[in-house]
């Protein structure tokens, strides 16, 4: 039974789109494969790991009828292994999957399209509003960085979303530093509608942030207690939310600051990205060395080498010497897309922040480290 | 402690401090505070009258005090206790009798037969243990939990003379427990341990390395955190009892003595030197999974199936490694033999492993080790020495935290 005729690339981008999150190990079995769904024109192509699940659609795919399951990996490395102009069928015979291009036959095992599992968002309860691609993927890559990847404080391991009325916040802290961004809303949610917070897996974070464009096209969110669905283009992606307390990440960001100075952010980051070279591989400690005109970033490694640069600033604050993990300021630098940054500090052993100048939206907090 | 465990303490003290480079650090303060007998202590809260008698926790199937028909309360006593359960603490008073931790119940009976007796109430320890940290953290918050009573706290960053924090830290305890604690301030944790139990209890002593002759020297060697009962009888038959008397052996001796690394740590310790940071995440100090087998099994008869388990193992701790994070350089085994007898055989590897395969590589070497005639009942895999995985997000001491 024919279920798909169509180019390979047809068939590729699809099940590239939905792929990304199928997990290479798995108790169950089934959740190694993608669901494959034809109805009249339309393939639907759908994978989960039971946290996670992303339907796309595709049309063109030719006549068939039906749906089954199959390897995604395997499906996907026959597909990028075949020529580009290549057509691809996929037969279902047997409950076996055909896979059929030129003069290359390969047959793959199936499991049955009821035992795959289904996530639904409870539409009834579901919140929603609409911004752009381009609006949603921007507040990520502000924030995303900084979100912790193993902690045993699970609910850092992902990103908080605060939808507030006229605004949407977006957090990320590992316990070292924290990025907070945030976008207007500009209307897309009633005026009235209460405070919400919930906490996107960070590997829903990096899904999105893979596969959001950098475009005008709209991102459709809606979310209830438990779970989020994200409508973009022809994918849909729902996600459940990490259940936890997010801490209060307000009172972190300091109040006021003793010194500030102002950097071209560029020439900040290529001195750091010098100086990082020569840093301890484990601990990637830079001083900073602050002084009336003169910002000096200081590194030196175990075996004693050393990096010294120094940047010619607008500053006549306090002569202050503090350490960073050179990570967390690449991390910050790298993911701004601004002329100029500011960094204040309070004393060596306190916090400090890092803001844009013209952009009150965003804040990044990083904690010293002893050097 | 084994002679595997001191080989452990010995290899952490002399790979610790590795801040690199020339650039300059603050001195080290730190102290050792540990509660005065503290599952004594709470339980005196609950019961003063009982406070200047000899009063010892433990025991099973202990009953707890009857309120009596005038109000006050009757209390078993030692005399009256028949088992084999132990002493968890002891008061001070009844200490006085000889009744420490660890002894057989019956046994302080004969030594102290009027002693009051009381069951172990652990939810409210563990309740007090929490308010005494806090308030600790309220004031220094570079904290490494050692236990339910006892913690370093890094001083390094504070403004404050030390005899000030000490008196404030005491303070703030008393405050939010109304009980007493011992606090040694020194320049490394191993020299706080030792001043902590100087002056106890209610006491407060600060160390400086040059009062390590006169102060830590006349000390026996045993006092030291890391010198077991058996290293000190092996100490002892070398003639060394005082730890002055260990700072004054040959380096040489003690290296052919114990081996290269705990020979160092040995004379290190004896010195005063430590570079041990204050660990202010709690990390897991090791990882392991092990299991029970439906029926014994034999190392031959049942090779294939032991194979098998033994791999699920080592594969289910490469997994456990993964998710937090962690790689570890002792890969250790343990097995109950059929008579309920337990061994255990690690190996540490010149580098960090994660991986399932060197860990069942690892421990497999550490299975040639053991007899293998009897029948087994259980095995198991540890993975310990951890370190963080990237290296350079986790290390201790060095990174600061966000007060989320």
């Amino acid at each position: 039974m024919l279920l798909v005729k169509t180019q390979r690339d047809a068939l590729l981008a699809p099940l590239q789109s939905v792929s990304g999150i199928v997990e290479r190990k798995h108790t169950l079995p089934i959740l190694s494969n993608v669901l494959l769904e034809k109805r009249g024109d339309a393939l639907t192509l759908l994978a989960t790991d039971i946290e996670i699940q992303i339907t796309t659609t595709a049309t063109g795919a030719g006549d068939g009828e039906g749906s089954v399951t199959v390897g995604a990996r395997k499906l996907q490395d026959i597909l990028r292994s075949l020529p580009d102009s290549a057509e691809v069928s996929l037969i279902l015979e047997d409950r076996r999957l055909q896979v059929r291009a030129g003069r290359s036959r390969f047959s793959l095992q199936t499991l049955p399209a009821e035992d795959f599992p289904r996530m639904a968002l409870a539409d009834g309860q579901a919140k929603s509003f609409t911004v752009t691609q381009k609006q949603f993927r921007r507040l990520l890559a502000q924030t995303q960085y900084s979100m912790a990847a193993q902690d045993v404080r699970y609910y850092l391991n992902g990103l908080l979303l605060i939808v507030d009325g006229a605004e949407l916040r977006a957090v990320a802290t590992d316990g070292h530093r924290l990025a907070f961004a945030s976008m207007s809303l500009d209307g897309a949610l009633p005026g009235d509608t209460p405070r919400q917070e919930l906490i996107l897996p960070r590997k829903t974070v990096l899904e999105l942030n893979r596969q959001l464009a950098d475009s005008d096209e709209p991102l459709e969110l809606a979310m209830t207690a438990n779970q989020i669905r994200f409508t973009f283009g022809s994918t849909v992606l729902v996600s459940k939310l990490i259940d936890g307390k997010f801490p209060d990440f307000q009172r972190v960001i300091p109040a006021s600051l003793r010194n500030t100075v102002t950097l071209n952010r560029a020439a900040l980051l290529q001195s750091m990205v010098r100086a990082a070279i020569l840093t301890n591989e484990k601990f990637r400690g830079v001083r900073l060395l602050l002084s009336a005109g003169s910002l000096k970033i200081i590194a030196a490694n175990a075996e004693q080498e050393e990096a010294l640069e120094e940047i010619e600033v607008d500053y006549s604050g306090d002569a202050l010497d503090v350490g960073f993990n050179v990570g967390y300021l690449l991390d910050v630098l790298n993911n701004s897309i601004v002329d100029t940054v500011q960094l204040g500090f309070n004393d060596a052993n306190s916090s400090s922040l890092i803001t844009l100048p013209g952009d009150d939206r965003f804040k990044y907090v990083v904690m010293p480290m002893r050097i | 402690m084994t002679s595997a465990d001191v080989l452990a303490a010995g290899g952490k003290a002399t790979d610790t401090d590795h801040v690199g480079g020339s650039l300059p650090r603050r001195p080290r303060r730190i102290a050792h505070l540990d509660m005065d007998a503290f599952f004594a202590s709470v339980e005196l809260l609950q019961y003063p009258e009982l406070r200047g008698q000899p009063v010892v926790v433990g025991g099973r199937n202990v009953p707890a005090p009857q309120v009596q028909a005038d109000g006050s309360r009757r209390f078993a006593r030692l005399r009256d206790y028949a088992g084999r359960g132990v002493v968890t603490t002891s008061t001070y008073e009844a200490r006085a009798y000889g009744v420490f931790s660890g002894m057989g119940l019956m046994k302080s009976a004969a030594l102290a037969p009027e002693a009051i007796l009381l069951p172990a109430n652990f939810d409210a320890y563990r309740q007090y243990s929490r308010r005494f940290k806090d308030a600790v953290a309220a004031l220094a918050p570079q904290i490494e939990d050692r236990g339910i009573d006892e913690i370093y706290i890094d001083l390094s960053d504070l403004e404050e003379d030390s005899q000030t924090l000490g008196q404030r830290l005491k303070q703030a305890v008393f405050a939010a427990t109304g009980l007493r604690c011992s606090i040694g301030i020194t320049p490394n944790k191993l020299l706080s341990k030792l001043a902590s139990d100087l002056d106890k209890p209610d006491g407060l002593t600060l160390l400086a390395l040059t009062d390590v002759p006169t102060r830590v020297w006349p000390l026996p060697v045993g006092k030291i955190n890391g010198i077991g009962p058996k290293t000190a009888a092996v100490l002892a038959r070398l003639g060394i009892e005082r730890i002055g008397q260990l700072a004054a052996a040959s380096p040489a001796l003690l290296q052919k003595r114990f081996g290269a690394t705990t020979g160092v740590w040995l004379h290190e310790v004896a010195h005063g030197r430590d570079t041990r940071p204050v660990i202010t995440q709690s990390q897991p100090k090791s990882i392991s999974r092990e299991t029970t087998f439906e029926h014994d099994l034999h190392a031959r008869q049942d090779r294939a199936a032991l194979t098998e388990i033994f791999t699920a193992l080592c594969v289910r701790v490469a997994d456990d490694l993964a998710r937090k994070g962690v790689v570890g350089r002792t890969v250790g085994i343990k097995l109950r033999y059929a008579d309920f007898h337990v061994v255990t055989r690690d190996l540490t590897l010149p580098h960090a492993v994660s991986d399932a395969a060197t860990i069942r590589r690892a421990a497999g070497q550490c299975l040639k080790r053991v007899p293998l005639t009897q029948r087994l009942r259980l095995l198991g895999v540890r993975v310990s020495a951890l370190e963080a995985a990237d290296g350079n997000e986790t290390e201790p001491g060095v990174q600061r935290e966000l007060p989320l």
